[in-house]
């Protein structure tokens, strides 16, 4: 058994193949896209923020996921991963990174946050447009309801009778909104939201570095206290995660639409980005075992672990999707409902929620299902269904970010132009897409992409399903 | 090749066995993948602990249990959305929240929990039918070595009925893996 590795003679260094030279090609396609975004910016800098919103979640979920993964694998000590997990710290390790590209979003909270600049936080509710606001009743965000004339938000919700006058449907709704807005002002207040984010990137960066650090480090001391102290983080470090990662998705993507509830908000983000990486690792350590890069280190075992977790985790994303959309289906109550109505009416959105059920659920359910498809033909269903995964993902960010942009503009649900692709998308989908991929690739031209001096290495080359 | 053998008598109309006992598990493989070679079927490993690697040398092909468990779900598919047709919208329909009677997105949690269901009804019975299970009894524990399969030994049994079985050549084959000893544990009436 041992003579395996000796006859593996390569030393897993990405020098004097494609990979080497990836980030240079990331970075020009990187900066090209940036530009478009900054023109973009220029034009339109509300379509800006949104589109540049929906481009860093794509690749900021695959970041964390690899990030979950790490820890993941640290916790239950696995054997089976060590060879696949490297390519996770590529991608975990330019989580940092996402510090920087969160500026342009901070520079443009008032454009994508309704509760920004809200006086009180309580008196506007303007996301409420997407409620009642369809072709024929659209409500924009600066609605007709002068803030002197309806209750204050304490009086709201209770008597239908204030000042001796009868208040008509949108003005009980309103006030019922406002009473919404007024009990979550503590949480979005501009400073404390601001003190959030700065701990979730510090928490973030030294996590990834950290992490990152221990592993490599361990290519060149085979120090075995590594691993351990790796391990030791581990726990805490996935409560860390898992906690930062709610609030963030919290604080980015649900305040869009600052009067809605989801408590499940924060797992089903989580679940997405599980299944992002899994397709990630599936897909790079194809395209790696073919260029001969990682030798006999990813095999055929691999592959099928991967693919388990992937079938997984989908199911699991499928499961948490359906949850909240059942809970709230079944409910029907607006502050709920506001959500489903932006993307459920029957209107273009509802075509793209369709598309996400069968080509994010059903279709790669039946494609992953079968052990055959996750072990031979050279895993080439397998990698198409990482890749179907891996577009829907992209498909997903569009479909949480977006329709609140056309709410926000008072487009109601069921028009058309609710559903307006941009070229800004593309730019900063490229943009980001390409500096995150450039420092990805950037670390894995300087390491070699497995973790040769993990004391498990040998075993995991080894390694069979039973 | 002398290998201490020795016979173990089973009462009449049972099954008989050859069985081989090894020191290593590298060296059970070995007689697994020779009785492979030779083309038998009918022979089993008894181990510690899982090997890997074993289902290979004996040439084992993968798992019908896949597709019992396939249909058995989509079996319980089909009955959930069947339930929930007639019981919802036929047998006694009553609107609830103001949604239709048959609506789509309150079928999905039982067409779920009875495709996990008979799915796994399928699997824990499909296994024990294809395993032959229960199965009160077998030859093997007629052997008193055997007891030590439990613990540090790894044996290969040959059954008598497999279509290769040869009462002279079969232990020979045996004895040439370099096993520690040879039962024959074999109805010596007939």
């Amino acid at each position: 058994m041992s003579a395996a590795s000796t006859t593996d003679k390569t030393d897993y260094r990405t020098t004097g193949t494609g990979w080497a030279n990836a980030w240079k090609i990331a970075a020009g396609v990187g900066a090209l896209g940036l530009a478009g975004a900054g023109a973009g910016f220029a034009a339109d800098a509300q379509r800006f923020s949104f589109s540049y919103l929906f481009a860093f979640f794509v690749f900021l979920t695959i970041s964390i996921g690899a990030t979950f993964f790490v820890l993941l694998q640290h916790l239950t000590n696995a054997g089976w991963s060590v060879t696949v997990r490297r390519t996770a710290e590529f991608f975990m390790s330019a989580l940092p990174i996402f510090a920087l590209l969160f500026l342009p979003i901070a520079a443009n909270l008032d454009h994508l946050l309704p509760w920004w600049n809200a006086d009180h936080g309580a008196h506007h509710a303007p996301a409420a447009a997407g409620e009642h606001g369809d072709a024929h009743a659209p409500v924009v965000p600066e609605t007709p309801h002068g803030d002197t004339a309806h209750p204050a938000p304490e009086h709201g919700g209770h008597g239908q009778h204030v000042a001796g006058h009868r208040m008509s449907d949108d003005q009980i709704e309103h006030s019922l909104h406002a009473e919404v807005m007024a009990s979550k002002a503590w949480y979005l207040s501009k400073g404390f939201f601001a003190v959030r984010a700065v701990i979730y990137f510090l928490f973030w960066t030294f996590l990834a570095l950290k992490l990152f650090r221990n592993s490599t480090l361990q290519d060149s001391t085979r120090d075995l206290k590594l691993t351990a102290s790796s391990q030791a983080m581990a726990p805490a470090a996935t409560f860390g995660l898992a906690l930062t990662t709610t609030f963030a998705v919290f604080d980015w993507m649900m305040s869009l639409l600052p009067n809605w509830y989801s408590t499940i908000f924060g797992v089903q983000l989580f679940s997405t980005t599980m299944v992002a990486i899994l397709s990630v690792l599936v897909l790079v350590s194809y395209a790696m075992r073919a260029s001969g890069v990682s030798g006999s280190a990813i095999t055929t075992e691999h592959f099928h672990d991967l693919g388990k977790l992937l079938f997984g985790f989908n199911v699991f994303w499928a499961y948490i999707s359906f949850s909240q959309f059942f809970l709230i289906w079944y409910a029907s109550i607006p502050e709920e409902t506001v959500f489903f109505h932006l993307r459920w009416s029957n209107g273009p959105w509802k075509t793209i929620s369709l598309a996400i059920l069968f080509l994010h659920f059903v279709v790669p359910f039946a494609l992953l299902l079968s052990r055959n498809t996750k072990r031979y033909a050279g895993q080439k269903v397998l990698a198409f269904a990482a890749g179907l995964l891996l577009t829907m993902h992209v498909v997903e960010m569009y479909w949480e970010v977006l329709p609140n942009y056309a709410a926000q503009r008072g487009i109601g649900p069921h028009t058309a132009e609710s559903l307006a692709p941009h070229w800004m998308d593309l730019a900063c989908l490229l943009g980001v897409g390409g500096v995150y991929l450039a420092a990805v690739f950037y670390r894995m031209s300087q390491h070699p992409v497995v973790p040769v001096g993990d004391p498990r290495f040998a075993r995991s080359k080894r390694f069979q399903n039973a | 090749m002398s290998v201490e053998t020795t016979t173990v008598s089973v009462p009449e109309g049972r099954p008989a066995l050859l069985l081989a006992e090894y020191e290593t598990p590298g060296a059970c493989m070995k007689a697994a993948e020779k009785l492979r070679d030779a083309g038998f079927t009918k022979f089993d490993t008894h181990t510690p602990f899982p090997i890997h690697g074993m289902d290979a040398a004996m040439g084992m092909g993968d798992s019908k249990l896949g597709w019992i468990v396939l249909v058995m779900g989509i079996t319980g598919l089909m009955t959930g959305i069947a339930l929930i047709t007639y019981a919802n919208g036929i047998d006694y329909p009553i609107i609830v929240g103001g949604k239709p009677a048959i609506s789509i997105p309150a079928y999905v949690p039982v067409c779920f929990e009875l495709t996990i269901l008979l799915s796994a009804f399928g699997a824990v019975f499909g296994m024990f039918g294809l395993n032959q299970l229960p199965r009160h009894h077998h030859p093997v524990f007629e052997s008193d070595r055997f007891k030590a399969a439990t613990d540090d030994k790894f044996f290969v049994s040959v059954e008598y009925a497999d279509p290769k079985f040869d009462a002279d050549r079969t232990p020979e084959l045996i004895a040439s893996t370099h096993p520690n000893h040879i039962e024959i544990i074999e109805d010596t009436e007939s």
